[in-house]
């Protein structure tokens, strides 16, 4: 089956600070969760906003050393590969793809990283 | 230092238990692992039990700690009902009710606290329900309906949840406690008073009393005389629910004449006095003057830390640096959170609005933060955790000033961007 490619336009790199993250809603996703897009030392990365222990937004989190800390019960995720690192997150969170190109950020709903 | 034990059997089903076994194999251990839980029920996480369990928000498999799979693919031997009965500490060897006995290179005693209950004298233990398995919660949740008449005794963390919870399905709550203001030490002043009030507005009734007669009608009813500064108080219930504190049953240890006291006694490696045994959870009690660990730590994180600091003293790893201690509870769809010591701080701060009901206390001690409580700012913790745990210097205004993000007060210089 081929799916089809699609990809978001979240706004040029400037648009979320350092340490910041922007959270593209459901509607716009089309994966069923929302999908927060991360800044971290200068990287971008985008992993489901929910977190996969509670309701919680990770977009809201604390985002440092490459990892973001659930803003609800501490639960940490790696940024780059989604993974679960400590309690009480247990299942991993789901990469997308998040690409810099010359007119801005543009995140690849569904595709892992 | 004595070798890596070629076998570890954990004794206990709870979080501390769990979280030994998977920090044995995330830090590297190839030996058997045995897990040796009491209950019938697959490991479960506690937390949600006085919250989303009793609202019915989620199912009780929902609340288990690790999905069924995880035990096979880390292949730990899970055995539930089992609950050990004596302990031979040559060996170290456990002996089970069912007659098992299970050899191995260490044990971890792991088997958590109970909760305390009201004198049988007073009233039929039958007749009180406590909240501390996912089977109280069970039992519980089918006691209550829209218009159950609830009295609860005691308005600490878990008392005050549950109480909520009976709330928010409709029963009508009294809670009662010999303290007008609970966990203040814990929180301050003005966390505590504000949590507390929360109960007032979302139409649980407070009481501060003592519960002094339980009479038990033909009909079921329960008509319960609260001592009060003013006098007697009657209050007609008809659950009584108790959230008056755990202690820890160490007579498994105590039997095994290793060193107990409220619980068994444990350095900062978490060993016991007994060579090859080891204990953690709310089951362990730390050594008085033990720097590492809180002599009781009975939250949530503290089984995690143990956990990891018994499975690295276990395999001769070095113990990790344990952090200030930190918990969360939720009440009335209120989030709050604390991190440190609020007693050891000689002067506090207030990021936030009072007013408005959240708001993060900031304990100081001199120039240094070693001490938060917020409600509904989970952001403010995430960054005093921090501060506490390295110690960073802090100015009073730069924490109360709103506009100023807490992120910026830890920026170590080589994050700090030259533009």
């Amino acid at each position: 089956m081929t799916e089809t490619v699609r990809a978001i336009h979240v706004g040029v790199p400037e648009d979320i600070e350092d340490g910041e993250a922007v959270v593209v809603p459901a509607e716009r996703t089309g994966t069923g969760d929302g999908i927060a897009v991360f800044h971290c030392d200068g990287e971008f990365y985008a992993l489901d906003d929910t977190c996969t222990h509670a309701e919680a937004s990770l977009a809201d989190g604390w985002i440092e050393d490459g990892e973001v800390e659930c803003p609800m019960h501490s639960g940490r995720f790696c940024l780059s590969t989604g993974e679960a690192l400590c309690m009480p997150a247990t299942e991993n969170a789901r990469t997308h793809k998040v690409e810099i190109g010359d007119d801005g950020l543009w995140l690849h709903p569904g595709s892992s990283t | 230092m004595s070798a890596v034990p070629d076998s570890v059997c954990v004794v206990g089903g709870g979080l501390a238990a769990v979280s030994t076994a998977a920090e044995l194999r995330a830090q590297g251990f190839t030996g058997r692992v045995t897990l040796l839980s009491a209950e019938e029920h697959p490991p479960y996480d506690r937390p949600p039990l006085s919250k989303d369990v009793l609202l019915g928000r989620i199912t009780y498999d929902e609340a288990a700690l690790r999905p069924a799979q995880w035990y096979t693919d880390h292949d730990i031997d899970l055995y539930l009902g089992e609950r050990v009965v004596s302990l031979d500490p040559a060996g170290p060897t456990v002996l089970t009710e069912r007659g098992e006995q299970v050899r191995a290179g260490a044990v971890v005693l792991a088997t958590g606290g109970v909760p305390r209950r009201l004198p049988a004298a007073l009233v039929r233990p039958e007749r009180t329900h406590v909240l501390r398995t996912l089977d109280d919660a069970r039992g519980l949740r089918a006691a209550l309906a829209p218009g159950t008449r609830v009295l609860c005794v005691g308005a600490g963390l878990i008392g005050a949840e549950a109480a909520a919870a009976a709330g928010a399905l409709g029963a009508s709550v009294t809670v009662i406690d010999p303290v007008g203001v609970p966990l203040v030490p814990l929180l301050g002043e003005q966390i505590a008073t504000a949590l507390h009030g929360l109960h007032h507005s979302n139409g649980v009734r407070t009481l501060q009393g003592a519960l002094g007669q339980v009479h038990e009608g033909s009909d079921g009813t329960l008509t319960c005389t609260v001592d009060t500064a003013g006098g007697p108080e009657k209050v007609t219930a008809d659950v009584l629910l108790t959230g008056i504190g755990t202690d820890p049953d160490p007579s498994l240890a105590a039997d095994a004449g290793l060193e107990t006291d409220r619980g068994v006694l444990v350095d900062a490696r978490r060993a016991t006095s007994a060579p090859g045994v080891y204990a953690v959870g709310d089951l362990a009690q730390a050594h008085p003057g033990t720097e590492e660990r809180p002599q009781h730590g009975e939250h949530w994180e503290n089984a995690l830390k143990d956990a990891g600091a018994a499975a690295a003293s276990i395999l001769g790893n070095p113990v990790p640096a344990q952090g200030a201690p930190w918990f969360w509870s939720d009440r009335h769809g209120v989030h709050l959170e604390a991190v440190g010591t609020m007693s050891e701080a000689d002067h506090t701060v207030v990021r936030g609005d009072v007013d408005s009901g959240s708001f993060t206390v900031f304990g100081l001690r001199g120039d240094r933060c070693v001490a938060a409580a917020s409600l509904d700012r989970p952001h403010d913790i995430r960054a005093a955790r921090r501060l506490v745990d390295r110690a960073v210097p802090v100015e009073a205004d730069a924490l109360a000033d709103i506009v100023r993000p807490l992120k910026s007060l830890l920026r170590r210089p080589a994050a700090v961007r030259s533009r």
